[in-house]
């Protein structure tokens, strides 16, 4: 490398963004050339004055107040016209008047866009400016979530759980969040978090002002900075902006403020709407106009098929003293420690795991729990726990796809189809009915007894085609009905099994479909043995396999150090 | 809705003074910085901070050259930092103190300099510099941001260094020649 070249290279180098070679090539120049050298540290050296600038600024936030003197300035003038515009329309302010009587609304869509635009960001600022000053915050709502998954991730057809986040700024920073199976607390000192569905714990050592994927919650929870931004971003971004007042329950009157907020993801990106910051939503904030403190807020995601609400954020304690056994956080005695991406070990044979691909990682991770081989399969994953080796000792692979990536993620996902460890069981049969064929008659354990009685209130019928079915072997006969169940062949199945029982799967299939999930994924791959006469209960047991199948995608991420595929998720 | 400075100044004076949150939003860092040399630090440069927008917002007819936004503001900033500290003194009742106090505030801030280098910038470059140091956006991050290659990211980030060096060389000069002629 000359001079010249050397020179292109220098701030890319102390930005850190030269790859291997090229830095070695640059610091090996600059170790023989004290003009370069020179130049180099000159750059350095502003670098260290532009970070230390920046970092003296990084808390400051201005916007609110600024915002909020300005408008009010300017609006002096613009005041007498918004009313006496009201006042010609006859809306509004005379019906607010008699407030009790019965809750008056005033839409703010009469005025010009601009002004709506301007009312918002007041009543936004005023928001912000209301909340500056905060010692503590307590917010609880509901979300549709899953109760053990991360703290972003929503589902528009799962049902509500409540999620409650507490945060006490003054004295000391602390926050705990919480929803049913999945808890966080910051004491100060450490942030602990604990996934009871898992058993799982993950610990930072340090004190955080957020972690593990609650940056959305923290961010509500800062509210003064989250307002601020929302008017930020909806001004930065063309967001549309609604305003309306109400005269709440309690007499009061309260301005609300709707945001249409996009994501910016493409509707086929796998993870829109999939989490909270991923989502394009709806947003309602409401205010108390007097105070200018936020109540209460709603969450709608927004897609092509209609709204869903997500989150109702229904209560909001401000300066409340906060109990303080909110920040002890009891730990399972055999919780498992999961390891941090960023301390993981550097492997003897790291190479191995580091220069392969996504599919290949997936493939290696699903074989080495197939084998039972946990070592292995923890080179991957952080923690294997018991539940880990309950749930995936022995799976197999149906399949694996190409991976995928989503704009929202800085890791890959693998399609993957699995089949779990097989459970086995038997099917009781019985040929004695008047049609003399053989039909399910019970679901039995392998020591035979008795999981499911399947009795016929009306005896079989006599098919036109009963030959058939009649010459059929009891093991046949069990395979004919466990095959027909698969395909969903109602009248097939019914040949062989109660009406009952044939109604009852027919109408979970249905609702699996409307869910929009593969109605035969639910029913498990099936293998069919021998049968054997049980002289004692006067039937015949055809031996069982079920092989209980997954299909989703993998989340697999290398983000680490030591550049290990890692998985993070989808199983 | 990414503008340049001119394109914000001229919608808040046509009738969008909502737009002024944004030009907040991009220059309030840097501001604060600025004033955190100039006066006694902490709230007195946050209040500082917010009167110089406030100002600039009332006073934003009489701008001239709206893609000079920046530096006008920093402008309006330095008098109103004079402004604080005359008050201090007033406060004092010693006028004397609270000119050494300034005049060591001045001192002490070698720095002072570089955010009116960052002013002069053309906006392009400048944006890079506020959006790296102040927003804390990685230059992975900035190249999304600005939906440039990362290659362009970081052409432009050299760029913006050459031409600060060259700006705050020429100033840190001129202030060394006027030292020296005072000594």
């Amino acid at each position: 490398m000359n001079c010249a070249e050397c020179r292109d290279h220098l701030v890319a180098c102390a930005e850190g963004l030269l790859d291997r070679e090229e830095f070695l090539q640059c610091q090996t120049h600059l170790e023989s050339c004290a003009d370069c050298r020179e130049e180099y540290q000159s750059i350095t050296r502003l670098q260290q004055r532009l970070v230390a600038s920046g970092q003296a600024a990084a808390e400051v936030s201005v916007i609110a107040p600024v915002m909020q003197r300005i408008l009010h300035e300017r609006e002096k003038p613009e005041r007498a016209t918004i009313m006496s515009r009201l006042l010609k329309h006859r809306w509004g302010f005379g019906l607010s008047a008699a407030a009790g009587v019965a809750a008056a609304i005033i839409l703010f869509a009469i005025l010009a866009p601009a002004n709506v635009q301007a009312k918002a960001v007041e009543i936004l600022a005023k928001g912000a400016q209301a909340a500056a000053k905060l010692t503590s915050i307590h917010l609880r709502g509901q979300l549709r979530t899953a109760p053990g998954d991360n703290f972003g991730y929503i589902n528009a057809d799962a049902p509500f759980y409540t999620i409650e986040v507490w945060k006490q700024f003054d004295p000391d920073l602390k926050w705990r969040i919480e929803k049913p199976q999945r808890v966080i607390v910051m004491d100060g000192k450490s942030t602990v978090m604990l996934i009871k569905s898992g058993n799982v714990g993950v610990k930072l050592p340090q004190r955080t002002t957020s972690a593990f994927d609650t940056d959305w919650l923290q961010r509500i929870a800062n509210l003064s900075n989250a307002l601020t931004n929302e008017l930020k971003n909806a001004l930065a971004k063309g967001w549309k902006l609604g305003v309306t007042e109400e005269t709440g329950p309690d007499g009061k009157l309260k301005s609300v403020v709707t945001i249409m907020a996009t994501s910016g993801l493409p509707d086929n990106d796998y993870g829109k709407n999939a989490f909270m910051e991923n989502a394009d939503t709806r947003r309602v904030y409401h205010f108390d106009a007097a105070s200018g403190l936020l109540e209460a807020a709603q969450v709608y995601v927004v897609r092509p098929s209609g709204e869903v609400q997500i989150f109702d954020l229904s209560e909001i304690d401000y300066n409340q003293p906060i109990a303080a056994d909110t920040w002890a956080l009891e730990l399972p005695a055999d919780v498992s420690w999961a390891k941090l991406p960023e301390s993981l070990p550097k492997l003897p044979d790291n190479e191995k795991y580091s220069s392969i691909t996504a599919e290949q990682a997936a493939r290696a991770f699903f074989e080495a729990c197939g084998r039972e081989d946990w070592d292995e399969a923890g080179k991957f994953m952080s923690p294997v726990n018991e539940q880990t080796k309950q749930y995936l000792g022995g799976v197999q692979i149906v399949s694996l796809g190409d991976a995928f990536t989503s704009k929202s993620y800085g890791g890959k996902f693998v399609p993957y189809e699995i089949k779990l460890r097989p459970q086995e069981f038997t099917v009781r049969v019985s040929n004695e009915n008047p049609a003399h064929r053989y039909v399910v008659t019970g679901i039995c354990d392998t020591n035979l007894n008795v999981q499911q009685d399947l009795k016929w209130t009306n005896p079989p019928a006599i098919l036109p085609d009963n030959d058939t079915y009649a010459k059929m072997s009891p093991a046949e006969a069990a395979k004919a009905c466990l095959d027909a169940w698969k395909r969903l062949d109602w009248d097939e199945m019914r040949k062989f099994d109660p009406g009952y029982d044939v109604e009852d799967e027919k109408a979970k299939a249905a609702t699996a479909e409307k869910n929009g999930t593969d109605p035969h994924g639910r029913i498990p791959l099936m293998e069919v043995g021998e049968a054997s006469w049980s002289a004692e209960q006067s039937a015949w047991f055809v031996k069982c396999r079920a092989y209980q199948t997954k299909k989703w995608n993998l989340a697999v991420r290398q983000d680490n150090p030591v550049k290990r595929w890692q998985v993070d998720g989808g199983i | 809705m990414n503008l340049t400075d001119k394109e914000y100044v001229e919608r808040c004076r046509d009738g969008h003074p909502e737009d002024f949150s944004l030009l907040v939003d991009r220059y309030q860092k840097p501001l604060f910085s600025y004033l955190a040399g100039r006066t006694q630090g902490g709230r007195d440069a946050e209040e500082a901070v917010q009167e110089s927008f406030v100002r600039a917002f009332l006073s934003l007819k009489k701008l001239r050259k709206p893609e000079s936004f920046y530096s006008w503001l920093l402008g309006i900033a330095g008098r109103i930092a004079k402004e604080q500290f005359r008050a201090l003194a007033h406060r004092q009742r010693d006028q004397e103190a609270a000119e050494t106090m300034m005049a060591d505030a001045n001192d002490s801030v070698e720095d002072y300099p570089l955010e009116e280098a960052i002013a002069v910038l053309p906006e392009t470059y400048r944006r890079v510099i506020l959006l790296r140091y102040y927003e804390g956006l990685s230059c992975q991050e900035l190249a999304t941001r600005l939906d440039m290659p990362l290659g362009t990211v970081t052409k432009t980030l050299s760029r913006a260094y050459t031409l600060l060096r060259q700006e705050l060389k020429t100033r840190e000069g001129v202030a060394e020649n006027i030292q020296t002629n005072h000594t």
